[in-house]
């Protein structure tokens, strides 16, 4: 049983003529306990796909199972308390709200997630793993873009999803800090036990991936 | 509240100037509210110091007191009680040397009817002849003392001012009161014509002669020249700010809406729920506007404060708070046009890069 499993996905964009298949038939599935990786180039789809798993657009067939439930039969309410509760969404760009300090972007997450949130010794730790324990008074304008990214990893994990998407977690960070985001979400999904799924053409992640899938031009394949 | 108060305080000099805006809106509202009560007192002080229910005048003088005349045949079968007192009117142009000529309100009255009986005096005595007045205090303002005398139009003798009396207003001029002789002199009319008016506070007196028809105080009020075209501008004055400061509102909340529309996305992404968003919008338009309010409040107290007592003013705490509460609600109804932003706003939109 996996955390997250996606069957005969497709997806298309546009009307008619201008009309294009950009997910073929995608078969996926996440565990627990492992970081799986998507490798693939720019357009190739991995964004849709990353959407799609996270219930927030709809496939034009196949379906999506979270924990066993059919994501795309639940209401737009229900759907928002499952990302609230089981998802941490890492996105590459604009990702923090504006005039919130680094400190306030988790309180925010305290006021609509009461409970099961990170306590503050593992906030502090988290903080420091991530080293931006010193940024915490900042606001998001303040920060380089490396620094943000990090700041949206530990924002993503602060409400301890048993699921975490994240895409291209890593595209604004130098070799050493991707090897530190790639050992600290692969301890995370071993350690605690979360299906962690990272959609990236930065193959430096590699190494630190349980299962890798490739995906071209809306097709996924999995590699050995 | 939390997203709201944080947004006010790191964008200060955005949210100041919105502040900045209803500031003056509400300064001109209330402003113009006070002017509109002060005027809409000035027309009626008088009549509201007489506490009458009933006024009873000549059918044929369209509601008009000046139109008015009652002859001594017309009130032949009409008994007045206690409750009951003649009124004459005119108007009058009042000089005395070293003083502005003066437009004002003559009015005649019974010494032994309760409207004369009731006035209340600031200083001096009621008039004991027909060459005394009482005036109002605005004559006071202009300099005029107990024992001044003054022509009133083109009567060859003077009046002579044995008292002042307070509010005694008549269609934004002062009132002077005297006698009905002296009334009947100013007419330049003999004795069969009584007064202009009877006034009760029997709101079931009635007048039994065919020629003379009764009104509420306030048909009579409503029918004073210019008392309703002046209350409707003002009305309308009044509303426009309203609609203005709905619109400034909603376009200021919009604009900043749409410039946060990627943060909320991203939030709508993390699955906090559109209400929470919804909630913090609306509650910066209420923070905005009372922020606002209070400011305008000073303002205005201020303005009360050192306003000259010729500009006809009046703040009166309950309308102006009435007024307060409607610019409230215009706030959270502006507050309510970028709710459908945030309503339709698409997590996906953020996430492609
Ligand atoms: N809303 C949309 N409407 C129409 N076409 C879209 C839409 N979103 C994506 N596409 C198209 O679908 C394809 C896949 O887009 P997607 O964003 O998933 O790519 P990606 O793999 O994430 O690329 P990148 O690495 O550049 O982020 C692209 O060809 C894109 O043009
Ligand atoms: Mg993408």
């Amino acid at each position: 049983m996996s955390a997250i499993q996606l069957t005969n996905i497709n997806k298309f964009f546009g009307e008619k003529s201008s009309r294009v298949h950009v997910l073929h038939d995608i078969n996926f599935a996440a565990e627990a306990g492992q970081l799986s990786l998507v490798i693939g180039p720019s357009g190739s789809g991995k964004s849709t796909f990353l959407t799609i798993a996270g219930g927030l657009q709809t496939p034009n067939s196949g379906s999506v199972q979270l924990d066993q439930q059919p994501l795309y039969d639940l209401n737009t309410k229900q759907r928002d308390s499952l990302r609230l509760n089981k998802i941490g969404f890492i996105l590459q760009a604009y990702n923090l709200v504006p005039y919130l300090t680094v400190r306030e972007q988790f309180g925010l997450a305290d006021r609509v997630k009461k409970h099961g949130n990170l306590t503050p010794a593992e906030l502090e730790n988290l903080l420091k793993q991530l080293d931006i324990t010193e940024l915490q008074h900042k606001y998001p304008a303040e920060l380089s873009g490396g620094q943000k990214q990090r700041v949206a990893i530990a924002r993503a994990l602060y409400t301890d999803p048993a699921i975490i998407l994240a895409d291209e977690p890593t595209a604004a960070l130098d070799s050493a800090r991707v090897k530190e985001v790639g050992r600290l979400l692969a301890d995370l999904a071993q350690s605690q036990n979360k299906a962690i799924v990272v959609v990236t053409h930065d193959l430096r992640l590699r190494d630190y991936a349980d299962q890798i899938y490739e995906i071209l031009d809306g097709q996924i394949s999995k590699t050995v | 509240m939390f997203l709201a108060l944080k947004e006010i305080k790191h964008e200060k000099l955005r949210y100041s100037l919105i502040i900045a805006m209803i500031v003056l809106i509400s300064y001109l509202i209330f402003v113009l509210t006070s002017l509109a009560l002060g005027l809409a007192r000035q027309n009626t002080a008088a009549i509201d110091s007489w506490q009458i229910d009933r006024i009873v005048l000549n059918q044929d003088a369209n509601v008009n007191l000046s139109q008015s005349l009652l002859t001594k045949q017309q009130l032949a079968g009409i008994k007045l009680g206690a409750k009951e007192a003649y009124l004459g009117q005119v108007a009058v142009v009042a000089k005395a040397s070293g003083h502005a000529k003066d437009s004002a309100q003559f009015i005649g009255l019974a010494a032994d009817q309760f409207v004369a009986k009731n006035l209340e005096l600031t200083s001096g005595h009621k008039p004991t002849n027909k060459q005394e007045i009482v005036v109002d205090t605005a004559f006071k303002d202009d300099g005029y003392q107990l024992g001044d005398r003054m022509q009133l139009n083109s009567a060859s003798k003077s009046y002579q001012i044995v008292g002042f009396t307070k509010n005694a207003k008549l269609s934004v001029a002062p009132v002077i009161y005297g006698t009905l002789t002296a009334w009947r002199q100013l007419k330049n009319m003999g004795p069969t014509f009584m007064a202009s008016a009877i006034v009760s506070q029997d709101r079931t007196f009635t007048a039994t002669s065919s020629q003379l028809k009764h009104y509420s105080t306030q048909q009579f009020i409503d029918k004073l020249p210019g008392y309703s075209a002046q209350n409707s501008t003002f009305t309308f004055m009044i509303a426009f700010l309203m609609i203005i400061s709905l619109i400034v509102i909603a376009v200021f909340l919009y604009i900043l809406t749409v410039q946060k529309l990627q943060n909320y996305a991203v939030l709508r992404a993390q699955g906090i729920p559109a209400k929470t968003l919804v909630g913090a919008t609306i509650s910066q338009a209420v923070v905005l506007v009372i922020s606002g309010l209070l400011i305008g409040t000073l303002l205005t107290a201020v303005t009360a404060a050192v306003i000259p007592a010729s500009v006809p003013m009046t703040f009166d705490i309950p309308i102006l708070a009435a007024v307060a509460l409607g610019l409230i609600l215009t706030g959270i109804i502006g507050a309510l046009f970028p709710v459908r932003l945030i309503l339709r706003v698409d997590p996906v939109s953020v996430i492609g890069g």
